[in-house]
């Protein structure tokens, strides 16, 4: 947990403890909790409901990494976990996949190197059913054979899905980028890995990771401050939520090969931090400006080429990673040309460019908010990695990801680029695995 | 030992955000145009949707792809800018005021939807409502690259085995113009000509019976889009159309193709009930009770491919239809085309029981709640909704009127809609069957 993080949530749980001790009486209005906050069973939280909203969305986020925390990394673990317990059958009686494919809702479950998340979009009155089933499935987690077995059929599904596009060049790179942790151990499972695993460490990793004070709830969409009330916490979980894995930077030799469904070249590279705030909105402003379908600078500059470029920045608590991945049937020669707008982007560009950029980059960002589950996420994904208020979603176009979008300028995102940019990247050629695709 | 934590309820300065009330339909004072607009300010962009009476209904079987032309063509008609001083194609004018637009073709309508953050529609709009205004750029180059745009959607359906047999389902069911691919095909869009989108233009871009809804971060901005937007279109109105489709009486037909496809889909089209309509929740549960029929239960909900069987329901056009679809990667495409039949045909002859309604009723509310999420879905509830003469809010309300489905609505819903059906199997090339 970062010291921001730490102070934060710290602040507020000491505002909470201060104010439960307020006088108060009948006549004293039901006041709305804090927005963000951490429940008296340990669980943080971020409550932002917007009561236009036709759904609710529950999302229950996990510090955790996606290959274990010991023993031999199985890369997906995290996930195949995660749908051990929706798949399972709780002491309740009915699964919570089952539930909520009965209530018309959706249930996602997404892992990432460090953390994992499981999101429940459902209609509005199933609200705080939807709080208290994720919660009480999650914290005192149930696991069976059949639910592994269920587990392990949507964790492949999900898998190969994953290997027929971008992700699998951009997972391929964390082991170009790092030696060793989350990130080199990535989460692109093979079904054979998945098949091996056994219910005992799948119940061990879920009994670590899905602790209510390893959780962060978020609630977006149509659900109010009484949903808090619907928790269940456990009593003698462990207190204390995950400290991060350590993860160490690979000397850069020679580019990895890999082989899988969907060939191509990834180029990588460490960025800053999540707390250096500036430099990594400024990378999220070149990503944007350089890979955006149709208008991108590196999009425009492929002309007739058969090629796909896709180009993100992926804010990690430390150090962050900006991914390109570079596909179809004349991705070699595209290569060079890719390199060369990169370059050149560690040059200022005129202001009226500039400004146009920006208000694509704005517009493109706030877009991808606008439905409660992907608020969720942002959410979800900046409280994992330790600075919540950082949030795109946090404040919308007045919040403080876009202040400091709106502070951006020429020199500051070719500065970002020389400094994080320059260096020659990691790289991961993908070939076409032969046979039959897995 | 798990429990419920005790009610949370302190007093602190730092109060949750400020809940929105539920979002109410409002008139957009536009001259006398139909304006609306559903505000939700905890949504930082805003969302305008333009229907215009320049559907599939409009075309001939030689104009076929008509429609879709000449809304490509307003999309790429050259237009110069503050921020794009050299002309440029209005869809990237667009794109560099921070804004987007699209368009959609249906059975009735064109429907254009353009989004953007407050400042970025209030940008956007003007370059719009210019090229609206003018009408389409007809030159040989800008009908060239439109047709171009074109063949990628084309080519983007014939990838889609559910896409592809709901396009023979439609030709068997509609007649006429409604009858047709949404985007033409490549060889039909070359016969058509500058003369052709203009004409086309001139007579069914009509403000009259146009319609702008606006949702998300509404305001003044997409109040004064609005009035731009229709106020640029000529005004007058266009003869309603009515669509017609086969006989209810007539047998289904049978239908099967070839694909480039995994595996085969077994694609049914049924007559259904529109959004607004009496019997369109009733329908709902019954699309809930069929799409759910082979699936398995699973750890999370699947993605597409993994699916066995869904649906893609045209409730904006009226007469509807009802796509069902069954992967036969994942159910033997005889046993899914069976099973369908067999539920429908017992959801037909007598009532359902008091658990099955109640469980398929509460998954028709969750669904119908999931698919007006986004804000492209509302804007086109809202507009399609009152091009058929019904509220703008009347997508806000089938929720409840899900709830309120009886047994026997369902029965005289599935005896009206269920009986008789088409079937399209899309098969992959190369397989003898």
């Amino acid at each position: 947990m970062s010291g921001l993080r730490t102070s934060l949530w710290a602040a507020v749980s000491a505002a909470l403890l201060v104010c439960a001790g307020t006088p108060g009486g009948a006549q004293t209005p039901v006041p709305e909790p804090p927005a963000t906050g951490v429940l008296p069973g340990g669980v943080a939280y971020a409550l932002r409901p917007d009561r236009a909203q036709p759904v609710a969305v529950v999302a229950l986020w996990f510090r955790a990494p996606a290959a274990g925390f010991e023993g031999p990394p199985v890369a997906g673990l995290s996930r195949l976990a995660a749908a051990t317990v929706t798949a399972s059958t709780p002491v309740t009686g009915t699964a919570l996949a089952q539930l909520v494919e009965r209530w018309g809702g959706r249930l996602a479950i997404a892992a990432y190197p460090d953390s994992a998340a499981v999101t429940l979009t459902v209609p509005a009155d199933h609200a705080l059913l939807a709080v208290r089933t994720l919660t009480a499935d999650f914290f005192a987690p149930v696991t069976d054979q059949g639910g592994l077995k269920l587990a392990q059929r949507d964790a492949a599904e999900a898998a190969l899905l994953r290997s027929f596009g971008p992700d699998a060049i951009e997972d391929a790179l964390g082991a170009a980028l790092f030696a060793d942790g989350p990130l080199h151990d990535g989460t692109l499972a093979s079904p054979q890995a998945l098949a091996s695993v056994t219910l005992a460490r799948v119940r061990a990793y879920a009994e670590r990771a899905f602790r209510p004070a390893n959780a962060i709830l978020v609630l977006t969409g149509d659900v109010g401050a009484g949903a808090l009330g619907s928790v269940a916490t456990r009593d003698g979980a462990a207190a204390g939520a995950e400290t991060p894995a350590p993860q160490t930077a690979r000397i850069a030799t020679e580019p990895l090969r890999a082989s899988g469904n969907f060939p191509g070249i990834g180029l990588g590279w460490a960025g800053p931090p999540i707390t250096a705030e500036p430099e990594a909105t400024a990378l999220d402003f070149v990503a944007d400006a350089l890979f955006a379908p149709r208008t991108g600078r590196v999009t425009r500059a492929l002309g007739t080429l058969k090629a796909t470029v896709t180009g993100k920045f992926v804010t990690y608590r430390n150090p962050g990673i900006f991914l390109v991945t570079i596909s179809g049937a004349d991705a070699e020669a595209a290569r060079p040309l890719v390199e060369r707008v990169v370059a050149d982007a560690a040059q200022p560009i005129g202001a009226a460019e500039f400004e146009t950029e920006r208000a694509r980059f704005v517009y493109r960002t706030l877009a991808d908010l606008t439905a409660p589950s992907d608020a969720a996420d942002t959410y979800g994904w900046y409280a994992v990695e330790g600075d919540p208020a950082y949030a795109p979603a946090e404040g919308g176009a007045q919040g403080k990801y876009f202040t400091l979008a709106a502070h951006l300028t020429p020199a500051s995102v070719a500065a970002a680029v020389a400094t994080y940019l320059a260096r020659p990247p990691a790289v991961v050629t993908m070939t076409k695995r032969s046979g039959k695709a897995e | 030992m798990i429990r419920a934590a005790g009610a949370f309820v302190l007093a602190v300065a730092l109060a949750a955000p400020v809940a929105a009330a539920p979002a109410h339909v409002t008139v957009v004072d536009a001259g006398g145009a139909l304006a609306f607009a559903q505000s939700d300010p905890s949504v930082p962009i805003a969302g305008l949707l333009l229907l215009v009476r320049a559907g599939l209904d409009r075309e001939s079987a030689k104009q076929n792809g008509l429609a879709a032309l000449t809304a490509e063509a307003l999309l790429r008609t050259p237009i110069a800018s503050a921020a794009q001083p050299d002309s440029v194609a209005l869809a990237d004018a667009v794109d560099a005021a921070g804004a987007s637009i699209g368009y959609a073709v249906g059975a009735q309508s064109v429907r254009f939807y353009l989004e953007g953050t407050p400042d970025g529609v209030a940008r956007a709009a003007p370059l719009v409502a210019s090229v609206l205004a003018k009408g389409p750029a007809a030159d040989a180059a800008s009908l060239a690259a439109a047709r171009a745009a074109l063949a990628e959607r084309i080519a983007g359906e014939e990838d889609d085995p559910r896409l592809v047999g709901r396009a023979m389902v439609r030709s068997a069911y509609y007649r006429g113009g409604a009858a047709l691919p949404p985007f033409g095909n490549p060889a039909a869009l070359t016969a058509l000509g500058p003369a052709d989108v203009s004409a086309f233009y001139a007579s069914w871009y009509l403000r009259g019976d146009a319609i702008a809804s606006a949702v998300g971060n509404t305001g003044p901005a997409t109040d004064a889009a609005s009035r731009e937007l229709l106020g640029a279109l000529r005004a007058g109105n266009a003869q309603a159309t009515v669509l017609v489709t086969r006989p209810a009486a007539a047998a289904g037909k049978r239908i099967v193709t070839h694909r480039e496809v995994g595996a085969p889909y077994v694609v049914l089209g049924f007559a259904a009930p529109a959004l607004g309509e009496r019997d369109f929740p009733a329908a709902l549960v019954l699309r809930a009770l069929l799409s759910n029929l082979f699936e398995r239960t699973g750890a999370s909900s699947a993605a597409m491919p993994f699916r066995s069987t869904g649906a893609l329901y045209g409730y904006d056009a009226a007469p509807a239809q009802l796509v069902l679809w069954i992967n036969g990667g994942r159910v033997d495409p005889e046993q899914g085309l069976a099973g369908i039949d067999a539920i429908a045909k017992a959801a037909s002859a007598k009532p359902l029981g008091a658990a099955v309604l109640a469980r398929f009723k509460e998954t028709a509310r969750g669904q119908w709640a999931l698919e007006t999420v986004a804000l492209d879905a509302r804007a086109s509830a809202i507009g399609g909704a009152v091009a058929h003469g019904f509220p703008p809010d009347t997508a806000d309300g089938v929720g409840a009127a899900i709830a309120r489905v009886t047994a026997a609505d369902v029965l005289r819903v599935a005896k009206r809609y269920l009986r008789t059906y088409d079937v399209a199997l899309v098969l992959p090339r190369g397989n003898g069957n």
